[in-house]
């Protein structure tokens, strides 16, 4: 590094590219990390980095990702003249020295801009935003263009073109004409008419005096333009005005060119004369430092985290809920793809919480890769085989699936409900979901919360304003009056947040901390956790209560004989003669059941419980339906003959075959449910006369893998692929600017404008040989089969008959050179380097 | 993780662990905002409510106080945003009050003005009040006093009534306790009625509300109208009112279908009241009689409609409400607590049951089966028929007598829905049957028969349903009731639970006809009484009928 420090203090760099090559590695390493968009396809040198740069696309990503006051630093460096200096900058920035601060002016904290200074430079630096030393700083081209002020665009400084740029195209007798109105003597050509002009309004003491001698009215209008937008509208902007004939204060200022024209009707404050109005300043707000988190709460951590946890086991019980339901009845997809309204709204009540609530979890789910659509003909939405899995691992490692998931997400389920810009409705699972701004604005918002102390809760309004800070171009389109889409993302992450439990009562906790800082939340969530319990409470009116979390076969189990009634931090079931006929249905028996009730019961199994599953079981199964044959068989004979003689079974067509079998014509289905209708309690039995256990299938997708979130932009390089790239850009740039070198440095310059290095064949024999055993890297000359010269900068493997196998740099692979055809070899001086791209003058 | 009785379920239900060594603690604290919904044996089912967390606040609770008690006492972490509803919920109250106005008379107010504006804006609002007297009071109409706090409970800005009560005509009231003493629980009950000015008293059957109702007018000391279902209720009142406190006979009128006396206290029938001829109420002028200092309704979950609508005209004067349960067969619990007022004492059965006050009591559900013909008729009945046959199925009668004979010795009711099955039945027992056509007269004869000891066993038809007052009634045998009705079995059994001079337990039998509809009305009834904690146990007629035969008993 310090050697090209060196380089650069010995002499500024011209381009950006010449400044990029003066940097180290770790700074271009940076550079990538943070514009992640300029390694695709990785450059071949400096200069295509640098012309990368400057694109318009990768330039506007760039300045997106600028805090308010770095953005602001580089307004005013696109405001002031290019190669400004420091104290300008400043300057801009707090107001020219010694001038008092203008009317309608917010006060500058000079301290906090200078404090903070340093760092938005250095920040627009390593960005490449901005290259040149402090006394000569330059903005990218590109950047440049996109932040001047213009007429039509005078952004967020609310400044005009230049004078230089208003008056262009203006004929040189007009410019004369303003000069004399102005009170300047008559120059000889435009250029300098215009120069004069410019010096006169940035000279405070003469432009004091012009703006001094303004009428009231004319003062006024430059007024109202000082602070932006800095256009008005006249009838007829374009007619020169000399100062004798003008009547309106606007012709007062257009005969002087304080005001210009910008079209047929309107007219423009020059940049320099509303600079001098604004004391020099470049913005009318500085914002050095981020605003602080509004309001907060402080509630206990141990508080918050237990409140987290407790709504983490809740959330992976909705999922499994949500998608125990979905085993058994897939809701369809919809042709358009997603989930239809109406499916939407079963769940919710299924699950029992608001429409956009059960969304959130459907999408999460599906994210996660627990649910998916199963492809068949009459697709359906059904949980994939991830899910079994899944289902398999203790909560707290279920959770931070689902939190790892929601975290990285880009599909916001909020928007489900509301309609797109062609106003289709947007539903949940269908297309169009996806904001690249939401995975940024959720960690951010995150981030905020986790630089709080522990158990401090913050609202959206109190984030928002630093949130707005540090990403004022991440707003995203607005969503309604002065709402933009990150304000409404805000509101949903502090929302979702506190749904998954990564947030408890509206501080993050401790799982969520670890999660944000990509830890392991698992070890901490893990014994925050209810343990899971192997017992229920039975109750003589017939409910059973789980005052906790059940082990997962206990609570299937129970969920098969027994109705829940309510769900929360306990669940309530409720044995009804339909619940426990379910059981014995599902192939239990009565002895099962009652043996399940006593092993599992902390309290004695109350009496009428015992004699309703004896009362289920002692009816169940005395009625049996064949399937193949649609028939009613029972012992008792008088029961059929009841049935027979009820007109209710008339539907079924029954016919006594024998004292103990009925026919029937609907089929078995009909039979079964009119017979339950009816009150009985048949069973369906299967051609050799067994009871057929039912119990539907659960449904499964084909394997199915999780969407990927679509992110804003290529996806965060690794540190091998930086570390390559750097290394392949530097080399590639090597082997440019080593032939550089050779040129210039040489003798003269080849007819054909490239110079080989030329060595004897021995000479580079020995030469190769040593950069073999050395690991060095040469500059070697090549003239291939077809006779073409080239040169290469490779790192030598190794030299054998005839043949040197080495790296060639610029290409990044191995390559084998025929010995006869290398025209000679020289040393790559590193140290040498800078002086050839930087010195060389 | 806190290891506290309380759970909180997402439908906002409160489990209560009563084993736990905090739950006498946790009941208290949640007691005044959580309705007891089921008190089985172990886990107990409190619901919070919008209604229960404004008669919270009517009492003088906060939110802060809620949420205190359900963090303190809950097992796990209590949802937030349950915590945030309940904060929303209770602090609807209070945004609007009724007051006294030196010149408007009656004004609705308000410390939320927009609050204010949402609900003048609601149609239902604006023909019950006046001219805007500022920007936060609107006058009403005194007479809407009641129908405006109706309608604003509707809207869910319940409004706090601060405009008073009027005194009333005074009349000395005392209590004689001369032998006798207001139970502890009582008198609790009384301070709080007459504390929060009006509302409602939440008792067992048989745990003496009567009294409760004597002590409220004790507290008055001012002329008072007591409305109740029944004229053997009325007889029931007048003679506890004349036994208990310094009130004679001349000063306690009845007004019934049989007679019509207006006197300092007055007892109507909630009959006479809704007697409706030509389309209108004649009797209404009792409530303008007299300038009333108290009104009194028995039963309130029966008060019919159109006492609701009258009541709403009654809002100055004082009202107590006294029931054996908040649950309404028709859901309007709402207008009880915006009419009436809120709920201000309640107890469950068993603690009092602990205390003593009232008798334990073994329920028990006997099932018949029926005989294979009266299956197959049974299946072929019309289905408005059906509950009719099962329910009256001769099988039941052996049940009965065996069940009779088993309790040979004891005071003995059965009490059935059919006035046929009932003849039947009074035949078979040799015991005489109370029902419509019986006469007053014959009635309290036999009723004083049965507490003399005279008779042992009485038959009795859904007539003796309400405040029959059978002080040694220690089995009760139901044969047949009206479907599904959890509130006549909570009554059927409060005829057992007067406290037997030898502290023996109640027997509370239902005799029910096996896989028939009866059955499942049966599981209905008992719903309430099982979530009171009156566990059924449930065996068969065969063993009943072996039992009769060779196990005499006790």
């Amino acid at each position: 590094m310090t050697e090209q420090t060196a380089g650069r203090t010995a002499a500024a760099p011209r381009t950006l590219a010449e400044e990029l090559r003066a940097r180290g590695d770790d700074a271009l390493a940076a550079l990538l990390r943070a514009r992640p968009d300029l390694l695709n396809p990785v450059p071949s040198d400096l200069a295509q980095l640098a012309g990368r740069i400057s694109t318009r696309a990768s330039s506007l990503r760039a300045l997106e990702r600028l805090d308010r006051f770095t953005l602001q630093t580089a307004e005013a460096l696109a405001a002031a003249p290019d190669g400004c200096d420091r104290r300008t900058l400043r300057a801009l920035l707090t107001g020219t020295p010694g001038v008092p601060p203008p009317p309608g002016a917010d006060p500058v904290d000079t301290a906090a801009v200078d404090a903070a200074l340093p760092g938005a430079l250095a920040l627009l630096r390593d960005r490449a935003l901005l290259w040149g030393p402090d006394t000569s700083l330059h903005l990218v081209r590109t950047v440049r263009e996109l932040l001047a002020p213009t007429a039509a665009r005078p952004g967020p400084t609310g400044l005009g073109p230049t004078l230089a740029e208003a008056t262009a195209g203006m004929s040189p007798g007009r410019l004369q004409e303003l000069l004399a109105d102005a009170g300047l003597p008559a120059t000889h050509d435009p250029v300098s008419a215009v120069a004069a002009l410019t010096d006169l309004l940035t000279d405070r003491e003469r432009a004091d005096a012009l703006v001094g001698g303004a009428p009231e009215a004319a003062r006024a209008v430059l007024d109202r333009l000082a602070w932006g937008p800095p256009t008005g509208t006249v009838p007829d902007a374009g007619r020169p005005v000399r100062a004798e004939e003008a009547r309106s204060p606007v012709e007062w200022l257009l005969a002087r060119g304080l005001l210009l024209p910008a079209g047929p009707r309107t007219v423009v404050l020059p940049r320099e004369a509303a600079l001098h109005l604004r004391a020099g300043r470049s913005h009318r707000t500085v914002e050095a430092a981020p605003p602080g988190v509004g309001p907060t709460r402080v509630h206990e951590p141990q508080g918050v985290d237990a409140a987290a946890a407790g709504q983490a086991f809740t959330a992976v019980r909705t999922a499994e809920e949500l998608l125990d339901l979905w085993s058994l009845t897939p809701p369809p997809v919809l042709r358009a793809g997603g989930l239809g309204v109406r499916d939407l709204r079963r769940a919710a009540a299924a699950l029992d919480v608001p429409e956009a609530t059960a969304a959130f979890w459907i999408e999460l789910c599906f994210g996660a890769g627990l649910l998916a659509s199963d492809g068949e003909a009459d697709e359906v939405w059904a949980p994939t085989p991830a899910y079994d899995t899944w289902l398999q691992q203790p909560v707290a490692r279920r959770w931070a699936l689902l939190a790892r998931t929601w975290l990285a997400a880009t599909r916001v389920p909020g928007l489900v409900g509301t309609r797109d810009a062609k106003g289709r409705a947007l539903v949940a699972l269908g297309p169009d979901l996806d904001r690249t701004l939401a995975p940024g604005t959720r960690r951010a918002v995150l981030e905020q919360l986790a630089a709080l102390a522990p158990g401090t809760a913050a609202g959206a309004d109190a984030l928002l304003p630093a949130l707005r800070w540090h990403r004022p171009l991440r707003g995203g389109p607005a969503t309604g009056e002065g709402r933009d889409l990150r304000d409404d993302l805000t509101a949903r992450t502090l929302a979702e947040a506190e749904l998954l439990g990564v947030t408890g009562r509206g501080a993050l906790a401790s799982p969520g901390r670890a999660l944000l800082a990509g830890a392991d939340p698992v070890p901490l969530l893990e014994p925050l956790l209810p343990r899971p319990l192997d017992h229920v409470i039975l109750q003589p009116d017939l409910t059973a209560i789980a005052p906790g979390p059940l082990l997962t076969p206990l609570s299937q189990e129970l969920a098969l004989a027994a109705d829940v009634e309510s769900k929360g931090g306990a669940t309530v079931y409720r044995f009804t003669p339909d619940s426990v006929r379910r059981a014995l249905d599902a192939g239990r028996t009565a002895a099962d059941l009652h043996d399940f009730l006593a092993r599992h019961s902390r309290t004695p199994v109350p009496q009428p419980l015992s004699y309703l599953v004896d009362d289920v079981a002692r009816r169940h199964g005395r009625l049996r339906v064949g399937a193949a044959s649609a028939y009613l068989r029972c012992d008792d004979d008088s029961l059929l003959a009841e049935i027979l003689a009820d007109r209710r079974s008339e539907r079924l067509r029954l016919r006594r075959l024998a004292p103990t079998v009925l026919a029937a014509q609907a089929g078995p289905e009909a039979v079964l449910e009119r017979l339950r209708a009816m009150g009985y309690a048949p069973a369906a039995e299967s051609p050799d006369g067994d009871i057929v256990v039912v119990r539907p299938d659960a449904r499964r997708t084909p394997p199915r893998s999780a969407p990927a979130p679509v992110p804003d932009g290529p996806p965060a390089p690794d540190d091998v692929l930086l570390d390559a790239a750097v290394r392949a850009v530097r080399a590639g740039d090597r082997a440019s600017t080593a032939a550089r070198r050779a040129v210039v440095a040489g003798p003269a310059a080849a007819a054909d404008g490239i110079r080989l290095p030329r060595t004897a064949a021995a000479e580079t024999l020995a030469a190769l040989q040593t950069a073999v055993l050395l690991g060095e890297r040469v500059w070697i000359g090549y003239v291939n089969a077809e006779g073409s010269a080239g040169q290469y900068v490779v790192a030598p493997v190794k030299v054998e008959g005839g043949r040197v196998t080495a790296y060639d740099h610029a290409r990044d692979e191995l390559r084998t050179f025929s010995l006869h055809r290398i025209t000679g070899v020289a040393d790559l001086d590193e140290a040498g380097l800078d002086e050839a791209g930087g010195g060389g003058a | 993780m806190n290891d506290g009785p309380l759970i909180v379920q997402s439908d906002k239900t409160l489990l209560l662990e009563v084993e736990h060594p905090k739950a006498d603690d946790c009941r208290r604290a949640i007691a005044p905002f959580a309705e007891l919904e089921r008190a089985p044996e172990h886990v107990h089912t409190y619901r919070v409510t919008p209604l229960g967390l404004w008669n919270a606040r009517a009492a003088g609770h906060d939110a802060e106080q809620v949420v205190d008690a359900l963090v303190t006492y809950s097992r796990y972490p209590v949802p937030h945003a349950l915590l945030v509803d309940v904060a929303e919920t209770m602090a609807r109250y209070g945004r609007l009050q009724l007051q006294k106005h030196p010149s408007h008379g009656l004004v609705l107010s308000t410390t939320d003005r927009p609050v204010l504006e949402e609900v003048l804006r609601s149609k239902k609002v604006a023909p019950l009040v006046g001219v805007r007297v500022d920007p936060d009071t609107v006058a009403v109409h005194p007479s809407e006093r009641g129908q405006i706090k109706q309608v604003l409970l509707k809207l869910g800005w319940p409004a706090e009534d601060l405009a008073g009560y009027v005194d009333g005509e005074a009349h000395p009231i005392a209590l004689e306790q001369d032998g006798w003493h207001l139970r502890p629980y009582q008198r609790q009950a009384v301070e709080g009625f007459w504390h929060g000015g009006s509302g409602v008293v939440v008792l067992p059957c048989g745990a003496g509300k009567t009294l409760v109702g004597a002590a409220a007018m004790a507290e008055a000391k001012a002329t008072t109208l007591i409305l109740v279902t029944n004229t053997v209720s009325a007889r029931q009142w007048k003679h506890e009112l004349v036994r208990r406190t310094t009130l004679t006979e001349d000063e306690i009128g009845e007004y019934s279908g049989a007679r019509k006396e207006i006197r300092p206290v007055t007892i109507a029938t909630y009959q006479v009241m809704t007697t409706r001829r030509k389309g209108v109420y004649p009797h209404l002028e009792v409530f303008d009689s007299r300038d009333w200092g108290l009104i009194v309704y028995d039963e309130v979950h029966l008060l019919p409609a159109p006492i609701f609508r009258f009541t709403a005209d009654l809002q100055a004067r004082r009202r107590l409400g006294l029931t054996a349960t908040l649950v309404r067969e028709d859901g309007r619990e709402g207008d009880v607590f915006s009419l009436i007022g809120p709920k201000r004492f309640d107890a469950p059965w068993k603690e009092i049951e602990a205390q003593g006050y009232i008798a334990p009591a073994d329920c028990c559900e006997v099932r018949v089966t029926l005989t294979e013909s009266e299956r197959l008729a049974y299946a072929t009945a019309e289905p408005d028929e059906r509950y009719r046959f099962c329910a009256t199925t001769a099988t039941k009668r052996r049940v009965v007598e065996a069940l009779v004979e088993q309790h040979r010795g004891d005071q003995t009711l059965v009490i059935g829905q059919y006035i046929d099955q009932l003849d039947e039945l009074g035949e078979a027992l040799g015991a005489p049957v109370i029902k419509g056509e019986t006469t007053n007269l014959q009635r309290e004869k036999l009723f004083d028969a049965f507490r003399e000891g005279e008779i042992s066993v009485l038959v009795v038809s859904k007539v003796a349903n309400f405040s029959i007052d059978l002080p040694e009634a220690a089995v009760a045998i139901q044969v047949s009731g009206t479907f599904g009705s959890r509130q006549e079995e909570a009554q059927r059994l409060g005829r057992v639970l007067r406290p037997k001079a030898d502290g023996r337990a109640a027997h509370f039998y239902s005799v029910v006809a096996r896989d028939t509809v009866d059955q499942d009305f049966a599981a209905h009834r008992q719903r309430f009484l099982a979530e009171q904690g009156y566990a059924y146990r449930i065996t068969d007629a065969d063993d009943v009928l072996r039992g009769a035969g060779d196990d005499p008993v006790r």
